[in-house]
């Protein structure tokens, strides 16, 4: 493995911009135009093969329902997310979901092999690589799951079943929360801090996202701006 | 005919096939793009991409267990063949994906996973389980460029504040997530504690001993311990 903490020399911009920055947006552009128009087909089809059509009112009803849950992540996700993935890992994130829990962990874990700081161009290309990874994965686990209608599951003993439902998640958090909490340990405690105050107050998601996410962007501006304190690997 | 077999029937599992096709080139493409970058121009070596690539497939697994496993509501209640085509490369998470079809099924005037759910419920999850979430990939279209400008704007070009801003929104996001699980307390407050402990203690571990190939280990070890400690807290309280 490079050994990026030693001397750590990043990809050079100009270069970075042409061969891959370029093409990163040319091929995510037209895939994410591609999966948005892809998502009119089933209904369409259904009503051409079928001549079935759901009614407008129940459409209107079940969108302005699904919009109200779907709307405000629709800016909070990639807002908030962007900063540890860069621009190739939410073309994929945006296009196959599971962000927080799949493609972040896997982008988090690709940069902690190859020991590379945050923020740079090669902590993004490497987080790319993670994030494709697990969607290449993703798409054949997901395809056998629904294959098998779940025989395979049916092959796992209840209380593994119940413990993947219940507490893989959590766990996944805590995982990376953990793994972050050591390249950051100061700005830890003041992240859980900051997330669960709106939290105690029973804010919904879409505001207690966003307050945690900048909240804590604001706890590590103060202390680099007015104490110097950054990250040990950041290009320093 | 019955509106089971049509949402089994072989035109949704060809639009699944579509969206998963456009989905796995995406992937295929970024996964070349940054790994001849990163040889050509980096210094890294291909058994460095394998690594860091076996790293993220390692940590992915449990992800996908778990999504596997929730998926099943969604085979059960509507087929595998919706599932397929909204899971494949769904924008939404399985969890997502059922609120949606329980958000179209009252617009419907119906009540998702009875029997009272029919070709009516089903047609209406259809158009707006997939037409909801294009936003997502239409900004991603539309926006990406412009939020790579927008953290270079706040950071101004400083590398080491770039570094904060990436842990802190990091930290931010899984802070949130981890809050969330911890007020819920019980076994959740004890598999986000086991899993963070775990996840700090390998990593840290594998600096200590220098096995950097732990690390590509430590987040899928952390997660299945957490897991399954939070299972035994859980069972004996």
């Amino acid at each position: 493995m490079a050994a990026e903490k030693e001397g750590f020399v990043d990809i050079e911009l100009k270069v970075f911009e042409e061969e891959y920055v370029k093409p990163v947006h040319k091929v995510g552009f037209w895939t994410c135009i591609g999966v948005s128009l892809g998502m009119f087909l089933p209904p369409i089809l259904l009503y051409l093969l079928y001549g079935t059509f759901a009614p407008w009112e129940a459409i209107g009803a079940g969108m302005a329902l699904a919009l109200t849950y779907a709307v405000p992540f629709f800016f909070i996700e990639p807002i908030s997310y962007y900063p540890v993935y860069g621009d190739a890992g939410n073309y994929m994130s945006m296009t196959t979901g599971n962000v927080s829990n799949l493609r972040l962990p896997c982008a988090a874990v690709a940069q902690a092999v190859a020991g590379v700081p945050e923020g740079t161009r090669k902590g993004a290309a490497i987080a790319a690589i993670g994030i494709a990874v697990s969607v290449l994965v993703g798409v054949i686990g997901v395809f056998l799951g629904t294959l098998t209608g779940g025989w395979v599951t049916a092959q796992f003993p209840s209380w593994l079943t119940e413990a993947f439902k219940a507490y893989l998640l959590p766990a996944i958090w805590g995982a990376v929360f953990g793994q972050f909490a050591l390249r950051g340990p100061i700005y830890a405690l003041p992240a859980l801090i900051i997330a669960g105050i709106p939290l105690m107050l029973g804010w919904k998601a879409y505001f207690t996202i966003p307050i945690a996410v900048f909240g804590t962007i604001l706890f590590g501006y103060a202390l680099y701006k007015w104490r110097g304190i950054a990250p040990g690997g950041g290009g320093d | 005919m019955d509106w089971k077999i049509i949402a089994n029937a072989p035109w949704i599992w060809i639009c699944g096939f579509i969206q998963a096709g456009i989905g796995m080139f995406q992937a295929w493409y970024f996964l070349r793009l940054g790994s001849r970058i990163l040889q050509k121009h980096g210094g890294y070596k291909q058994e460095d991409i394998s690594a860091i690539a076996r790293g993220a497939l390692i940590t992915a697994i449990g992800p996908i267990m778990a999504e596997i496993f929730v998926m099943m509501a969604l085979v059960i209640s509507i087929s595998p063949g919706y599932t397929w085509q909204r899971e494949g490369v769904g924008v939404g998470s399985v969890f997502t994906e059922l609120v949606q079809a329980s958000n179209s099924a009252i617009g419907a005037g119906q009540e998702f996973g009875t029997d009272s759910f029919n070709m009516v419920g089903f047609a209406t999850a259809i158009f707006v389980a997939n037409i909801s979430c294009i936003g997502w990939s239409l900004g991603a279209a539309f926006f990406t460029p412009y939020l790579g400008k927008a953290r270079e704007k706040i950071a101004g070009g400083d590398i080491r504040f770039l570094g904060v801003v990436t842990i802190c929104s990091t930290l931010g996001i899984f802070g949130y997530y981890a809050a969330n699980n911890m007020k819920a307390g019980g076994g959740k407050l004890v598999a986000v504690v086991a899993g963070g402990v775990i996840s700090a203690f390998l990593f840290k571990l594998a600096e200590w001993i220098n096995k950097p190939r732990l690390k590509e280990w430590a987040l899928g070890i952390a997660m299945f311990a957490g897991m399954y400690i939070a299972h035994l807290f859980a069972g004996a309280t």
